[in-house]
């Protein structure tokens, strides 16, 4: 079975819009939280969120957002994109030169792509509206490839010319866990030589406002106290967007090109609570689960995991359904692997999360050390008997354990293996 | 079959313009909508909408095209004549060109049908659209495309002496191919043991395909047609031969009006095979007459005819391939 190697990242994120400076927010523990503008409103309890710095991308019309300069992009690509899709799109661009790929690698019928967002509510809303307002013959003929959840597959294929697999996948926050996890079975099961995996969200007021018909999030004002997962004194997820990029690629191909991989993407392992559309099972089944099938499908021992990249978002209920699962796995068998949610420095990026968050295990692993878990002031007393590290130490995880759950119970857990 | 292409409905209503008076609140929505169009777009639009005067609206329409072409393509769109082809030399494709026409309707506050849209190819046929839309006049028919059985139905040329297997036809021009077969009868003496086209038949290959232009592609007074039989060759001038031309050739004609007033019609023309230059003639001149329009020929309907296999021309650019 060939196996199954991390290449390239892209980086579009709060805390840092390249491979180096995620590095460097991560190691020093440096947060992406700001007061946003839009939520500054009486009605609006929520405040703070992870912002994207160096791109505007608060108007409907594509031609009127601002990006880096070290990005041209054609008016007949931009036109069809969210605001999700202009941070992928850069995000993919860094993670092509990251793994030095060049056309010829890209597109081809051995390389493919899967993508994961919750499409664009922001875009959805206004060609909807204007539909309803001045009827379907005004509406932009590229109003629907922009908005529906999809649209990041359907621009990233045509933009880089993809020729092999292509799917979006939507598991809300285990999204872009579960592309990563079918990008891993297109390889290994010798269909595909390279996978784009992709992931991007708005992280603007509609994609995360309507979280708080569901009162979870953060409503801390100060955004050096907003996310702290494991935090007894948590009250909430903080939201955000952006772009995240991971090249996946056969051992076969990492030889024949003569680069130098990150780290071994091993298996994976999935499982369901079977308990609530939202809500996290209490005792974490469905998370304990995925990652006992993550362990006896790679063949890996509990005990050979250093670190855990947890799920946890801050929220009350889903930390503890993680803290019990990682207890019922590691815990009780007396194994004590380092545990922080990178989640306390960018915030929650849903869809984006699960791609967003294994770069950072990838970057990490290279990079030589393990993050701590930020803003933690209390344990909760759930985390009893989990090592959650409060500070970054220089110790380059050797085997990391990457949770995501999503609503509906869904829940994965990617093994990575650095080389 | 979205192949065919939908011969005209008559009846194109003549544009009633809002009756409101152009408002600032106008001038600003209209500011928004061209803001990034040139400033002459704009005022072009300003005027045509406070005036309803069509002659302000090519600027419009040029300056909305230009405004979805890539920059290192407009320089193409400065200095154009009409037959800058859409899809072709400006790289517009089917949705943007959905995203012109919903622009064009925004701004001279039209509605633009689908159907009328199939036929639109070049920069030529966009102004000649909206005009006829604007001044109320009947659209312009399509191009057609003529099949050898169609050709010989409607010319008072007949084989042996019809230099043309296929052709199409616009308001604008005709194009036309014939291959040389080798079994031309005068051939066989010209020359001996070698055989080469005359170019006075090549002449004659131009001047058949300005003849099928003037009794399928001109136009004409209301009632009347140009009779087939009416049209004779009263001269030539800038008669040009490059090239020999053999059995086996593919000859690639094109005729364009120069000046047409009863009864004389004036064309330039040019034969190629593939890239090569073969014959240019600059003035072809025909002499012609009108007839009432029902003791003319009775066209066979080329709309109806399938394009060549292969023509570019056969994918016009609305043709939206919803992949959903």
């Amino acid at each position: 079975m060939p196996r199954v190697f991390i290449t390239g990242l892209g980086f579009v994120t709060s805390i840092g819009n390249d491979a180096a400076s995620v590095a460097s927010s991560l190691r020093e523990m440096r947060h992406g939280f700001e007061t946003y503008p839009p939520f500054q409103k009486p009605d609006v309890a929520c405040k703070v969120i992870g912002t994207v710095k160096g791109f505007s991308t608060d108007s409907v019309d594509p031609e009127d957002w601002t990006f880096p300069a070290a990005y041209t992009i054609k008016r007949e690509t931009i036109r069809s994109m969210a605001p999700h899709g202009l941070y992928a799109h850069c995000a993919m661009i860094q993670a092509l030169a990251d793994a030095r790929l060049g056309e010829a690698d890209i597109s081809n019928r051995d390389t493919g792509l899967f993508a994961a967002s919750g499409g664009s509510p922001m875009l959805t809303h206004y060609h909807h509206k204007r539909m309803l307002d001045l009827g379907p013959a005004r509406c932009s003929p590229l109003g629907i490839v922009a908005s529906i959840v999809g649209t990041l597959n359907f621009n990233l294929v045509a933009s880089f010319k993809i020729q092999g697999a292509s799917c979006g996948f939507s598991s809300a926050c285990a999204s872009s866990a579960h592309a990563l996890a079918y990008g891993f079975e297109e390889i290994s099961r010798g269909r595909q030589k390279r996978m784009f995996i992709a992931a991007g969200e708005d992280g603007n007021r509609d994609a995360i406002l309507p979280f708080a018909g569901m009162r979870t999030l953060s409503l801390q004002t100060d955004p050096a106290l907003a996310s702290r997962p494991f935090d007894v004194a948590r009250d909430g997820f903080v939201g955000t967007g952006g772009g995240g990029v991971v090249v996946l690629e056969s051992e076969k191909e990492v030889e024949r090109r003569g680069v130098k991989p990150y780290c071994e993407l091993v298996g994976w392992g999935q499982a369901s609570d079977g308990y609530n559309v939202a809500i996290s099972h209490p005792d974490g089944t469905g998370l304990r689960t995925a990652m006992e099938n993550a362990l006896s499908a790679t063949g890996i021992s509990a005990a050979e995991v250093d670190y855990v990249n947890a799920h946890a978002t801050s929220t009350l209920i889903g930390d503890i359904s993680e803290a019990r699962a990682l207890r019922a796995v590691f815990g009780e068998m007396g194994i004590r692997p380092a545990i922080s949610s990178t989640k306390a420095l960018t915030g929650h990026a849903l869809s984006l999360a699960g791609a967003m968050e294994t770069g950072f295990c990838a970057l990490l692993m290279r990079e030589g050390f393990t993050p701590g878990s930020a803003h933690i002031t209390q344990l909760d007393p759930a985390c009893e008997g989990l090592n959650v590290i409060r500070e970054t130490v220089k110790v380059a995880p050797r085997v990391i354990l990457k949770n995501s759950s999503g609503f509906g119970g869904a829940n994965v857990a990617l093994l990575l293996r650095r080389p | 079959m979205p192949d065919q292409v939908q011969p005209n409905a008559g009846g194109n209503k003549a544009l009633t313009l809002a009756t409101k008076p152009f408002a600032p609140d106008d001038e600003a929505a209209l500011r928004e909508a061209l803001k990034r169009c040139s400033p002459s777009t704009f005022e072009a639009a300003v005027q045509f909408r406070k005036t309803g005067n069509a002659d302000h609206m090519p600027a419009v329409v040029i300056g909305v095209i230009e405004r979805f072409v890539e920059p290192d393509l407009r320089a193409k769109l400065k200095d154009a004549d009409d037959d800058l082809r859409l899809i072709e030399d400006l790289g517009i494709d089917s949705l943007t060109m959905m995203e012109i026409v919903i622009l064009v309707e925004d701004v001279l506050q039209l509605t633009i049908n689908n159907d009328e849209l199939r036929n639109l190819r070049t920069v030529g046929d966009v102004k000649t659209f909206i005009d006829c839309k604007i001044r109320g006049l009947p659209l312009p028919r399509p191009t057609k495309f003529l099949p050898i059985e169609h050709i010989g139905a409607v010319m008072p040329v007949q084989p042996p002496f019809l230099f043309l297997n296929e052709a199409s036809v616009s308001s604008t021009g005709a194009n036309g191919k014939y291959k040389i077969t080798g079994q031309e009868f005068f051939l066989q003496g010209h020359f001996k043991d070698n055989p080469v086209m005359p170019a006075s038949i090549m002449l004659e290959a131009l001047g058949q395909l300005a003849v099928l232009f003037l009794i399928e592609g001109a136009p004409t007074e209301p009632g009347k047609a140009i009779g087939a039989n009416t049209i004779f060759f009263t001269g030539c001038e800038g008669v040009r031969a490059h090239r020999m031309c053999k059995p086996g050739d593919i000859l690639t004609l094109s005729i364009k009006p120069k000046r047409m007033k009863m009864p004389l019609a004036t064309f330039e023309g040019a034969i190629r095979v593939g890239q090569e230059k073969a014959v240019i003639a600059e003035d072809i001149t025909l002499t012609f007459a009108y007839v009432d329009a029902a003791v003319a020929p009775v066209a066979i309907d080329g709309a109806a005819q399938p394009a060549p296999a292969g023509d570019n021309s056969a994918n016009p650019p609305l043709r939206v391939a919803i992949n959903a």
